[in-house]
């Protein structure tokens, strides 16, 4: 699995922990890494994605339906799931300060044993770790 | 004048560009099943 997810593109390191069932993704800086290519490769490599946090830095930005949403590259962006940390975000969107977050992307539906990767993440923010 | 221009060229593109350049994604931690 190591080998399979190291040859995405934008991955610089991958360090599985068999112990834990950890999997640790370390990307490039290029920005070219694709949550929903990882999942996929993870599947392919025959295991099963329980769920996947990331810790990313970008914008807080508001979509065409109001909601926010994380940029983290100029054409990738994550839908936040809304709660107490993205409220106080809010007043953040559409303004130039960056904040880096750890959330929850993925969380496997529970009962399904190999379940399809979803077609939009939405991104659960677990803690704000800096605003600048 | 023309190296005055270059410089400021230099300088509005790396206002434009760091910002964008700087978001991404640090890390990604993965819980699995099923690994043997």
């Amino acid at each position: 699995m190591k080998q399979h997810l190291g040859r995405q593109s934008g991955v610089q390191n991958v360090e599985v922990s068999l112990r834990d069932g950890k999997v640790d993704v370390t990307p490039k800086e290029d920005g070219q890494i694709d949550p929903a290519q990882l999942l996929k490769a993870t599947y392919d490599s025959g295991v099963t994605a329980a769920e996947m946090d990331v810790t990313a830095r970008g914008k807080i930005v508001k979509d065409q339906s109001g909601g926010l949403a994380l940029q983290v590259a100029p054409n990738r962006s994550f839908m936040l799931t809304p709660n107490e940390l993205s409220k106080g975000l809010e007043s953040l969107a559409d303004t130039p300060t960056f904040v880096t977050v750890r959330g929850q992307l993925y969380q496997k539906p529970p009962g399904k044993k190999k379940p399809e990767p979803p077609a939009t993440f939405k991104l659960l923010i677990l803690e704000v770790l800096k605003k600048e | 004048m023309k190296t005055m221009k270059m410089a400021m060229l230099v300088l509005l593109g790396s206002i434009v560009v760091v910002p964008a350049a700087t978001a991404q994604i640090k890390h990604i931690e993965m819980r699995v099943e099923g690994m043997t």
